[in-house]
């Protein structure tokens, strides 16, 4: 029997062999009697199963996501997604090389910045990019991750083409920067909303931030070059990748001055003196409170908002103007009342946003678009609807819908598609992550002195400091919260390895887990440097723990173990 | 030189956290206050029937369970701080006043709370939280904090009288002592001082963890005692040394650095007396606690102050000093782990080298350095550095 069940995999993927066999009650008899069942006349059932596989594998599409994989740095061919599948795909690819031919032709300053930045060559591999954080998605998931990611890109080509377009280094002039307001790459845009014919740019997102989440090696020349200059390897890889991209100069120059910030932890106050003394412009460091939950710390962090637009106004000579801001608000309390929905619907047995497209897009949304632009509310709008009509007809996310988790803790940028590779691998949906659950709270649409205090509110409950930061009930006490809140079955706790803040609660998040019966999977990274830790070993966690802990059967085998140190 | 009078009993004083005048304190009924930064105000902690004590973990050794709770990519210090707590030998405190500017030293206190490592049902952590940039409303911010979450929790908590009678009484005892130790300290700036880097360590670290109206009088004796020290006829240094950097409680660290042949003779690091040990002067007009808050904020040179003119302060002071105590070289040391001065060391050594050509070594070292090989033989190679260079300088001449 064994040797058929050898014959069959050959044919058939796991998941049907599962239905054949019923591992979950794994008894010799069953077993037999099903695969009697299964194919009585043995060869012309053999026949009809291969048939079965060609119609499968042309509506479905691969089941062996990992066979694509071949070490090099391209892959042996796309995914197959089946045929409905594979025209979204394929439309959402070719939208994606219009918006990068349409960069690419956007200023005649972009050849000669690639010429001038390896960073810029990172961004040819985003298609790339998009279908690793694709792998295994199908129908209306499909869908909305394409629309997610390039909306995200197309901001991203924006802000790119704004760096180039500008630089001084390139021979642009000194008057072009004089509308444009750099920003610290963590902080939120919003301030920028009144301030409409201004340019506000999260100045390290493209060289350092984004870049990391394109190409996994990418930051690690910027981290040797600081480590070499003295810089301890221990650092958090985003400051620390942030100094060594002003060491080695990968910094466009532009912009009439910098808002830096305190956000979100010690390493990006540090960084800061770097960068200020390279910058070269008047700089404003926005200092919100640490330790912002408690009320007593509102007065100063509004106080901060106040000069910081001052500051702006005093550099830019432009006004604040309330009317403009306030009709962003409108728009930004629409986009998250939709976030909450998405939530609300990821609550229910039928999650239908799941993985990666999720968290990066909302926490794009923060970054870089602030609700300025009204084409992200219609984007935000047309993803609700096509989410309402898939759970409608209960359409499942995944083709393995075996469990829910939750991500906590600081991702890994170079694994960004981590999420959506456990959901093709072992079925495990993640309905959640600590990185879009940032400020949630509406914005005033018409009080000024209100419109203070929800900035402040925003900024310090920024991505990664609503959790990191005010001290460990934002982070440990909040994960059982959301635990019980989302019926969460596995958390992936992400265990970066140069992050104090949430090291310093390690052995806590262990012990609370254990009292309260959560099961948790210890995945170790250091977020920009996948020498650290790689991409591989990452997957090793999880599927031990599946394995040895849950006693799982994977979704899709091939996608256990596969090597892809050398690609993108 | 004759060794100080009161040498040996500061040194054992320094053995544990809960010394023999902590013990005498508490037995007077005085309520002991733990902090561990320079950002709260020592001063207010030695208030009415207070007693401030600024954190050590002596003796360290093995550090097992703190890195189960805090891994080890955390600072020793933090760990080391929880390893003692969870030991039981932090049980003497009945309060910990943190501040919230360091992220790992946060957790460790918030380690301490949680696991409830103090048997005292009266016992309390609080975290303040304070400014990153010197302006009037940060200064106020701070201000509220200070009152709010330690002087308001002492009050309530312990009945500790916050008046403005008992905070001027405190800046009193707090400046006798400052005076006694910046005075000792000045001395370093002789060519030959008549005390050593280690003593005047000693002497500082004991006025930081010791309640202070127990250990003035051997202060003050000592500070008469070094007036009439006679300096050995030839200085047994041969190179003089600024430190700068992050929290260093560890005599044998400073040992090993003099043993190598080096003096001491500015300490500006935590729990040194370049800030720490500045007099506080108070106007009639504001308020006091604005006033003290001012004080530390101004005189701090902690790395996380961000603002472009603390950060180029840091630098200016740093030059100062140098040329002050007739420095011969820098050493910016690090503890391992820790991001302010992993970030500043590397940058602030740059530009020291660089724009002030001083010579620099930069080192991170761990919490407990017993008997490092591998800092001495770099210790020693520095100071070697700094002989020949003086050599090529005489020869220039």
């Amino acid at each position: 029997m064994m040797d058929l069940i050898k014959e069959l995999k050959s044919l058939v993927s796991v998941v049907e062999l599962k239905d054949i066999v019923n591992t979950e009650n794994l008894n010799a008899d069953k077993i037999k009697e099903n695969v009697k069942k299964k194919f009585e006349n043995t060869k012309e059932g053999l026949e009809n199963l291969k048939l079965d596989n060609v119609k499968t594998w042309i509506t479905y599409g691969d089941t062996e996501v990992g066979k694509l994989y071949n070490g090099k740095m391209t892959n042996r061919r796309r995914e197959w997604r089946g045929v409905k599948s594979t025209l979204i795909d394929f439309k959402g690819w070719c939208g994606i090389w219009k918006d990068m031919l349409a960069f690419s032709a956007g200023s005649p300053r972009i050849p000669l910045g690639f010429l001038e930045y390896r960073w810029m060559a990172s961004y040819l591999t985003v298609p790339s990019f998009v279908d690793r954080n694709t792998i295994g998605l199908r129908g209306p998931q499909l869908e909305i991750a394409h629309l997610h990611f390039r909306k995200v890109l197309k901001a991203g080509e924006d802000n790119i083409t704004t760096l180039i377009k500008n630089d001084q280094k390139l021979g642009a002039s000194v008057e072009a920067s004089k509308k444009i307001v750099l920003f610290d790459e963590m902080m939120m845009i919003q301030i920028m909303c009144g301030f409409p014919n201004l340019i506000g740019l999260p100045y390290q997102l493209m060289p350092v931030f984004l870049l990391s989440e394109i190409d996994q090696l990418s930051c690690t020349y910027y981290i040797d070059a600081i480590e070499s200059f003295g810089l301890p390897s221990e650092t958090c890889p985003v400051p620390t990748s942030e100094a060594g991209a002003a060491v080695v100069d990968a910094y466009p120059k532009v912009g009439c001055c910098f808002i830096s910030s305190s956000m979100p932890c010690d390493g990006s106050i540090m960084a800061s003196s770097y960068q200020s003394r390279r910058f070269k412009v008047p700089t404003f460091h926005l200092t919100l409170p640490v330790r912002f939950k408690d009320g007593d710390t509102d007065k100063v962090a509004a106080q901060e908002i106040k000069n910081c637009i001052k500051f702006i106004e005093e550099q830019t000579g432009e006004k604040f103007d309330w009317d403009a801001y306030f009709t962003c608000m409108k728009r930004w309390n629409k986009e998250t009342a939709m976030e909450l929905e998405k939530w609300d619907i990821n609550k229910t047995d039928y999650p239908q946003i799941t993985g990666p497209s999720y968290e990066l897009f909302r926490k794009y949304s923060y970054q870089m678009e602030g609700a300025r632009d009204p084409e992200w509310y219609d984007l935000y709008c047309k993803v609700n609807k096509i989410m309402h009509e898939a759970y409608e007809k209960k359409t499942m996310c995944s083709r393995g819908m075996n469990y829910r988790a939750i991500t906590w803790s600081c991702p890994a940028h170079y694994y960004a598609n981590f999420s959506v590779w456990a959901e093709a691998c072992w079925g495990i949906n993640v309905v959640i992550d600590m990185e879009n659950m940032n400020y949630t709270e509406f914005m005033s649409e018409d009080d000024p002195e209100q419109a203070y205090l929800d900035l402040a509110k925003l900024y310090e409950r920024m991505t990664m400091r609503k959790h990191t930061n005010g001290g460990y009930a934002n982070t440990l006490d909040e994960l059982w919260r959301v635990v019980e809140e989302f019926n969460i079955d596995l958390v992936f706790m992400y265990q970066h390895v140069a992050c104090k803040t949430m090291a310093g609660l390690q052995g806590l998040f262990d012990e609370q887990a254990r009292e309260r019966g959560v099961k948790l999977i210890w995945i170790e990274h250091d977020l920009m440097d996948p020498r650290t830790v790689s991409r591989r070993s990452m997957r090793d966690k999880v599927n031990s723990y599946m394995i040895n802990v849950m006693r799982a059967e994977p979704v899709d085998a091939s996608l256990m173990d596969y090597d892809d140190a050398d690609t993108w | 030189m004759r060794d100080l009078k009161h040498l040996i009993y500061f040194e054992n004083l320094l053995e544990s956290a809960n010394n023999e005048l902590v013990q005498q304190a508490k037995a007077d009924g005085k309520i002991a206050v733990g902090y561990t930064c320079y950002h709260m105000p020592e001063v207010l902690l030695d208030m009415d029937n207070c007693f401030s004590v600024r954190m050590r973990a002596p003796m360290t050794g093995s550090l097992d369970i703190s890195t189960y709770y805090m891994s080890n990519y955390t600072c020793e210090f933090c760990r080391a701080l929880l390893e003692r707590t969870i030991e039981g030998g932090m049980n003497f405190l009945d309060a910990i006043a943190g501040i919230d500017a360091c992220a790992e030293m946060n957790r460790c206190m918030e380690n301490i709370e949680l696991q409830n490592c103090i048997p005292n049902k009266k016992f309390f952590v609080t975290h303040a939280d304070i400014p990153f940039k010197i302006e009037p409303h940060t200064i106020e911010h701070y201000a509220t904090q200070i009152r709010n979450r330690v002087l308001n929790r002492l009050m309530d908590i312990y009945g500790v009288d916050t008046s403005d009678d008992a905070i001027r009484k405190a800046v009193t005892q707090h400046n006798e002592v400052c005076e006694i130790i910046s005075e000792i300290g000045d001395m370093r700036k002789a060519d030959n001082p008549v005390i050593t880097g280690y003593e005047f360590h000693v002497l500082n670290l004991v006025s930081y963890t010791c309640p202070k109206y127990l250990i003035i009088d051997k202060l003050r004796e000592t500070l008469q005692e070094v007036k009439t020290r006679e300096p050995d006829v030839k200085p047994p240094y041969r190179a003089r040394i600024m430190m700068i950097g992050s929290e260093i409680d560890d005599l044998d660290f400073t040992k090993l650095v003099e043993d190598s042949g080096a003096l001491i003779v500015v300490d500006r690091f935590c729990f040194g007396s370049i800030p720490g040990r500045e007099p506080i002067s108070l106007n009639d007009e504001e308020d006091l606690v604005l006033q003290i808050c001012r004080h530390y904020a101004t005189t701090s040179q902690c790395p996380r102050y961000m603002s472009d003119e603390k950060v180029e302060e840091r630098r200016v002071v740093a030059d100062r000093l140098f040329r002050e105590y007739n420095a011969d070289g820098i050493i910016y040391e690090g503890l391992k782990f820790c991001d302010f001065w992993g970030f500043e060391r590397a940058l602030a050594s740059h530009i020291q080298a660089e724009e002030y050509n001083h010579p620099v070594l930069s080192l991170d070292r761990p919490y407990q350095t017993f008997s490092s090989g591998q800092l001495r033989t770099r210790v020693q190679a520095f100071v070697e550095s700094l002989e020949i260079k003086k050599i090529q300088a005489k020869g220039v001449k």
